[in-house]
């Protein structure tokens, strides 16, 4: 009898930590449901009162239907965001399919038709889905050169370029900096010559056989990093890697990753003008861009508006601060006056 | 068990180093037959890949070593009588280290303690200790009561009842989970990248983010290889550790 009592126990008690957890998770989901429900509100009001943002003005894609994308990582969450509620403020049908699982992903399903558009960088078309290995350093050209060749190769088609520019920096803890004196790269060369021990540099496995990573870098900047000073990681985690300066003093990092001001670390500036240029591109297949031409328009004006400090403060919302990429979004559309 | 005839014996152990090798032969031809890039080849040269498969192995050994003089005692001791009570605890323990997803773990020692090779083995040995640990036990408890009772009858103490009786009984499963721990830990070194320990699993990740097919073949081809030889090593020291006549 105690036997099967403690039995019916633990049964119970099984029951009631799966009740609590599915209880805790469904709570969560009420609770964005709610938020989502009381955002909307609020911008229907003000759209009645005003008559809507200049997307809504401008733009007529009523009855139309889209499919955004985007790659799994901060600024490509938001971006998709931006994209989607802006097709929306025109009135089109958006399918989110945003957060797919990294940059070859992401292309396979805009080529395979899964999705429609996605921002995509020039750099990374270029040299990832182009296959090619020298990246061009004028933004202009390697916009042209890249928009050019995916259009005819794939039928992808690049739409304006942001000014923004989400290049590969080196990035140095500010007390380190202090310590070292180190404020361009070519002090680094000099550093990795006097002192080898604190040449130390956390990289990302791409970034360590690209020609635009270490490899292009050294050569262009005629030095070389000690061996068993570099770390190979995961880019996530390099910001707090070098933010300790126990593993390495530098590190590789994205230019509009809001980690870097977070963290207080400083980018050590590329004095010979090395990192090629990463504009971030909204990719639209071409059939979609040739039923809906108003597209490029639309996306020009969006895209004008990416700077590097915009991407960093938007991207600095939702790592730092924590808020969820939807808002930051829609907040951001809402300030430029896209949206009302 | 029934055994099988001598040749046939032969030919089994033969047959998957032969199969390996085909397959390397095959994936270096078609490798040769391609033009990289510099990327590829920055990626796709002997001394590199050889240093990554050292890498890998190295893991791979390090851990396992590592993982099979914690768990098979840890196991002996828990199939004791007067330590059964610490056995619901300390499986639990060994469970979660399973359970937990492995790169999280990886990454979260690399974050809290550091990185490198040995906190790498430190995380594959939490992540490849529980079949071992259990094997050993199941091993060890599957044992004929009759059999130790008779051995303790015959005058034997319990540990000439533990060396001469149980433990030869349990090899066979205790084997069998060091086979698995050991293509768990293959497996999971290719993690090792993302905390600065190297291992085949670099020339995969880069695969990946840079869409270079080659690259991922090589990388994915040779990790399956290892794991495979390595298995295939786990059963011919089984055979010939397992007690003659069972």
């Amino acid at each position: 009898m105690r036997f099967r009592g403690s039995k019916i126990l633990l049964l119970l008690g099984v029951g009631l930590v799966l009740a609590l957890a599915v209880a805790a998770c469904g709570d969560d989901d009420e609770d964005a449901a709610d938020d989502g429900a009381a955002t909307t509100e609020v911008s229907d009001e003000t759209t009645e009162e005003e008559g809507g943002g200049s997307i809504a003005g401008h733009y007529d894609f009523s009855g139309k239907s889209f499919t955004v994308g985007s790659k799994d990582f901060t600024e490509q969450l938001v971006l998709g965001q931006i994209t989607l509620q802006a097709l929306e403020a025109a009135g089109a049908d958006v399918e989110d399919q945003i957060g797919l699982a990294g940059t070859v992903a992401a292309r396979e399903a805009l080529t395979s038709g899964a999705i429609d558009m996605y921002w995509e960088y020039t750099g990374t078309g270029w040299i990832t889905h182009l296959g090619e290995t020298e990246p061009i350093p004028d933004a202009r050209e390697q916009y042209d050169a890249v928009a050019e060749a995916d259009l005819e190769q794939n039928e992808v088609q690049w739409l304006e370029p942001a000014p923004a520019n989400n290049t590969y920096a080196l990035a140095i803890s500010s007390e380190a900096q202090g310590e070292l004196e180190v404020e361009t790269i070519s002090d680094i060369a000099t550093l990795a010559e006097d002192n080898p021990d604190e040449a130390t540099l956390c990289i990302g496995n791409e970034f360590s056989t690209r020609d635009d990573g270490l490899p292009g870098l050294e050569q262009a900047y005629e030095f070389e990093f000690p061996d068993d000073g570099i770390s190979t990681m995961q880019e996530g985690i390099i910001y707090d890697a070098v933010d300790k300066s126990e593993e390495c003093n530098f590190g590789e990092v994205f230019a509009t990753d809001g980690r870097i001001e977070a963290l207080d670390l400083a980018v050590v500036e590329d004095d010979k003008s090395f990192f090629p240029v990463y504009n971030p591109s909204l990719n639209v297949r071409a059939d979609v861009v040739e039923e809906t031409p108003e597209l490029e328009e639309l996306f020009a004006e969006i895209a004008e508006k990416l700077e590097n400090e915009t991407l960093q403060q938007l991207n600095a919302a939702v790592d730092v601060e924590g808020e969820a990429e939807e808002d930051v979004a829609e907040n951001w559309l809402r300030e430029e006056g896209f949206i009302e | 068990m029934l055994r099988m005839p001598f040749v046939a014996r032969r030919l089994r152990y033969a047959g998957m180093p032969l199969f390996l090798g085909a397959v390397c032969l095959g994936l270096y031809l078609y490798i040769s037959s391609l033009e990289l890039d510099s990327i590829e080849q920055r990626t796709l040269n002997r001394p590199f890949i050889v240093e990554k498969l050292v890498e890998h192995i190295k893991l791979t050994a390090v851990s396992t070593a590592l993982v099979i003089l914690i768990a098979v005692p840890l196991g002996i001791l828990l199939t004791r009588p007067f330590a059964r009570r610490l056995t619901p605890p300390v499986i639990g323990i060994a469970n979660i280290g399973q359970a937990v997803p492995s790169i999280g773990l990886l990454v979260l020692m690399a974050i809290t303690i550091g990185f490198g090779f040995i906190y790498t083995v430190y995380a594959l040995v939490a992540y490849s200790l529980l079949p071992i640990l259990r094997n050993t036990m199941v091993g060890l408890q599957g044992v004929d009561r009759f059999l130790i009772e008779a051995g303790r009858g015959m005058g034997m103490s319990r540990a000439r009842v533990l060396g001469q009786i149980e433990l030869p009984l349990a090899v066979p499963v205790i084997l069998a989970g060091v086979r698995t721990a050991l293509v768990i830990n293959v497996g999971t070194a290719t993690l090792a990248t993302f905390v600065n320990a190297g291992g085949l699993g670099f020339l995969i990740v880069n695969a990946l983010a840079l869409n270079r097919q080659p690259v991922l073949i090589v990388g994915s081809v040779l990790t399956a290889v290892l794991a495979l030889l390595i298995d295939w090593l786990g059963g011919v020291v089984e055979d010939l550790l397992r007690p003659k006549g069972l």
